[in-house]
């Protein structure tokens, strides 16, 4: 711990329960990369390696800060983010409670340690800061990145807006690491209009933590010679060819996914539900996640104004995805439209191959490559489906 | 070590191999190479080719080293990838060429969790994964000033995947993807390792099991105290060169015809205060 | 659709501030969410800005209401638009083309600038827009006032309040005093290094509200209107 002559103050350890319900909050005003860092630092976080890459670099800085301040015990900036992504997942092999952050190509060129962490049984917290991917060259919000990162086994949260930010990232060390989860979680953003969107968030006391890691609920041992050194590594089963190796494998991959809907009962207890809906009767269906569902619920908070009959669902949980949640909510809708920051509409995807009759959705409008969905562009294209279809 | 001891009443039940390791293996013992063939080792009966001198430098660093009971070992993608899981220590398989960034994690890990106690990480690669795929994260974990100990396991080409040219296979090897012959030479990842920050840097050959004890245990100490430290293990691979497993061993040995052996004067003085002590 | 200008800009306002790299127009809309903010109403702020550095085209969005907000990203259908560099407008130098879309009808346009430099063109559909266009002389009024050209962004902060009420001197001031005088502040890019290149300029960090402060203030006084 570096000597810089701070004094850190004694806290207190609470409940993941308590901080998101009970404790009292006092508002500040912050952009998200903020309010996510704010998050790092009740969580009690031991270790932090991070790249950096817009937008996703104030929080690197920020947990640089809570580092040499002593309220976390391990910070390094990494030499790229494949590399900086292995170090997350050897320091949470080894034991201790992990947060990185990364961004779009950043996502990319880690994709193959991201693709190993579920396999290791890590409950680590990964922010992602959407932005776009490929050629041409964007810096600005898109959330195509979950796209890719839909079936590698990770739980993926999508928040609306900073505030969820802070709360979700606390909710997620708390999912990750029950003992029968024990997957990581993967907290995305769209960037920009999430990650600097400066707004008043809530926050509980500073001087209260999450209490430390405890490696031993691990369901898969950490990776510390404390417990018994049998001749088959952890994380490495099918390297011998024959059918128990082969087996053995294909049942651990099954567990990572039986984990993740282990994880339900404990995003309900947690985070109110893996969805939010309002207006469930209406005829007229927005689904969305992040911040197209914040473009969305004044889409319908106007269209209701107008005298249209529109309800709003918001995906919280990418996943596991809450299938039957969301089939629940579509029953009644005669139509359903699904607003995406993004070209190739991953959402709709989703919806449309879980929902009866999915004639009735509309998978648009989409907008991407950093362009704004004002919320009257979706009330337009409610407008016109309404018109062309009754 | 109380770890390793099953509990009162269930010694029995549990597996042969595993009762056996506790009667008799290394763990607390201080037991070298010498030692070889009185001792349980932590690695027995592998399934590589036959004279492979990388198997019998595996076999020879896990005798030699100086904690296994506290040790913790890091590979990645190799022949002795098929070795790992074999392995009667904690051992994890980063990502190909990660080794180094997962140890700088790992360690740091260590540190936070056992501030009071020495745990060894340590990370064994072949020659592609630390100059070739793995150049980046090996490196800057030295830049860093890491305090693990690296080991490269050089049988001078991509003998897993079928034989490849590798950056540490010399000028002019034909060989899987160098048709016409190697083009450059060896990369020079000794010179590397010292410009890099490494405290300690050898190369061994097996053919030389003291020197090869003896370096691998410099290595570890430096590494617990000093800063990061690189053993070069010369071992050519016999099948993918078409040798013999005897003019393998011939060559693993001409390969280190003398002793190269580099230490920072803050290792020296390190090393000197615990072989003078003991 | 409502396409006119909210009527009571403290309660509803959507702001679009359009300006050039380092003129610190972000610092600006996050001054004025702020002020919102401590006189106890609702605002966000959103910047959009590129891979570029200076005098790229930038642009700030604020959105200040008496409820929640919830929307993000860009502020499409401004009521407010403001001008922190004449070439914006006159050598198009803007993130949102063609400038005025999505203007709304009755809303203002506050313009850093001594001379009028609106076009003919534009003028006339400004006039059908019924906008009201108020120009500040920020760069003289910073130097004169506060003895450096980098507190124009204060000016056209003040000058943007001072005409349309959006906002309160006293909540500019506590703004103020949060951006500069409290605990670590958390910028973009350059916008830190920026802040420490001002704070040097300033011994003092009072000196630096203070003469902020001053820079608002005179712009304020300037463009009020007399029945506010």
């Amino acid at each position: 711990m570096p000597d810089i002559g701070v004094e850190i103050p004694a806290r207190t350890v609470v409940t993941a329960e308590h901080m998101l319900f009970d404790a009292p909050r006092e508002q500040r005003y912050l952009i998200g990369n903020e309010a996510v860092a704010e998050a790092v630092k009740r969580a009690n976080v031991d270790f932090v390696v991070v790249y950096p890459i817009t937008p996703q670099s104030e929080v690197s800085h920020l947990c640089g800060d809570l580092w040499a301040r002593g309220l976390i015990r391990d910070y390094y900036r990494g030499e790229d983010e494949l590399h900086v992504m292995v170090s997350a997942m050897g320091a949470a092999t080894g034991g201790v409670r992990v947060f990185t952050a990364t961004s779009g190509p950043g996502t990319m060129r880690a994709m193959e340690a991201i693709s190993c962490w579920p396999g290791y049984r890590l409950p680590l917290v990964c922010a992602f800061m959407g932005r776009g991917v490929g050629t041409p060259a964007n810096i600005q919000p898109d959330s195509v990145e979950i796209a890719y990162l839909l079936e590698t086994g990770m739980i993926i949260f999508h928040v609306e807006n900073p505030q969820d930010f802070f709360d979700m990232t606390i909710a997620a060390y708390a999912i990750a690491e029950q003992p029968e989860v024990h997957v990581p979680v993967a907290v995305f953003a769209d960037g920009f209009f999430v990650t600097h969107s400066r707004e008043v968030v809530e926050l509980p006391p500073e001087s209260e933590v999450l209490a430390r890691y405890d490696p031993a609920v691990a369901p898969v041992p950490a990776m510390d010679m404390e417990t018994v050194p049998v001749r088959m590594a952890r994380d490495c089963l099918v390297i011998k060819s024959n059918f128990i190796s082969y087996n053995a494998n294909a049942s651990w991959q099954q567990e990572v996914w039986a984990a993740q809907h282990r994880a339900r009962k404990h995003i309900n207890r947690l985070m109110g539900g893996s969805v939010e809906v309002l207006h469930p009767d209406a005829e007229i269906l927005l689904v969305a996640s992040g911040s197209a569902a914040a473009q969305a619920r004044v889409a319908m908070q106007e269209a209701r104004r107008q005298g249209l009959d529109v309800g709003f669902v918001k995906i919280k949980v990418i996943r596991p995805f809450p299938e039957r949640e969301v089939v629940e909510a579509c029953k009644k809708a005669k139509h359903i439209l699904i607003p995406e920051f993004n070209m190739n509409g991953w959402l709709a995807r989703e919806v449309k191959s879980r929902v009866d009759n999915n004639s009735r959705i509309f998978a648009g409008p989409r907008v991407f490559a950093g362009m704004t969905m004002p919320p009257e562009l979706i009330l337009d294209e409610m407008h016109k489906l309404v018109g062309a279809r009754t | 070590m109380d770890v390793i001891k099953p509990a009162p009443g269930f010694e029995d039940i549990l597996p042969l191999e595993y009762q056996e390791l506790v009667a008799d293996g290394p763990y607390g013992r201080s037991l070298g190479v010498k030692d070889l063939g009185t001792f349980k080792e932590l690695i027995e009966d592998h399934p590589l080719c036959a004279g492979c001198n990388l198997t019998l430098s595996f076999r020879l660093l896990l005798a030699s080293l100086p904690k296994p009971e506290d040790t913790l070992i890091v590979t990645t993608a190799g022949c002795f990838g098929v070795i790992h899981p074999q392995i009667a220590l904690h051992a994890s398989i980063a990502p190909f060429g990660t080794q180094n960034a997962f140890a700088s994690g790992l360690t740091r890990a260590m540190r936070i969790r056992f501030p009071e106690k020495q745990k060894d990480v340590i990370t064994i690669g072949g020659d592609g994964s630390f100059a070739d795929i793995g150049m980046a994260p090996t490196t800057h974990s030295w830049f860093r000033g890491e305090k693990f100990a690296s080991f490269m396991l050089d049988n001078e080409c991509y003998a897993n995947t079928g034989g490849q040219a590798s950056g540490m296979t010399p000028e002019g090897v034909v060989l899987n993807m160098a048709p016409k012959g190697k083009s450059f030479d060896k990369i020079p990842f000794v010179e590397i390792a010292k410009l890099a920050g490494c405290a300690y840097v050898a190369t061994a050959s097996p053919t030389k099991p003291r020197q090869v004890e003896s370096m691998v245990r410099r290595a570890i100490l430096v590494a617990r105290e000093v800063g990061p430290t690189f053993v070069r293990l010369a071992c050519v691979c016999a099948t993918n060169y078409k040798l013999t497993p005897i003019e393998a061993h011939r060559k693993s040995k001409e390969l280190v015809s003398q002793t190269d052996e580099y230490m920072t004067e803050a290792a020296r003085e390190y090393l000197e205060s615990l072989e003078g002590a003991a | 659709m409502n396409f006119e200008a909210s009527t009571d800009l403290r309660e509803r306002a959507n702001i679009r501030m359009s300006g050039l790299g380092g003129q610190g127009l972000v610092t600006a809309a996050t001054l004025l969410g702020m002020a919102a903010v401590s006189e106890g109403r609702f605002s966000t702020v959103v910047p959009f800005f590129g891979a570029e550095k200076r005098l790229a085209p930038t642009e700030s969005y604020v959105r200040i209401a008496s409820e929640r907000i919830h929307e993000c990203g860009e502020v499409t259908y401004p009521d407010v638009i403001v001008v922190f560099h004449a070439d914006v407008i006159v050598e198009d130098k803007c993130f949102t083309m063609p400038f005025y879309s999505g203007f709304r009808k009755g809303g203002w346009l506050v313009i850093n600038s001594e001379t009028p430099v609106v076009s003919d063109r534009d003028l006339a559909r400004l006039e059908a827009l019924e906008a009201h266009i108020v120009y500040v002389p920020a760069a003289q009024i910073a130097r004169d006032v506060a003895g450096t050209e980098l507190a124009s962004n204060m000016a056209i902060l003040g000058a943007l309040a001072g005409a349309t009420g959006v906002a309160t001197l006293a909540g500019l001031e506590a703004a103020l005093a949060q951006r500069f005088g409290a605990e670590k502040f958390i910028a973009s890019g350059t916008t830190a290094v920026l802040d420490d290149v001002l704070r040097r300029k300033y011994s003092r960090t009072k000196e630096l509200i203070d003469k902020n402060m001053a820079s608002i203030r005179t712009a304020f006084d300037m463009t009020k209107s007399p029945e506010r």
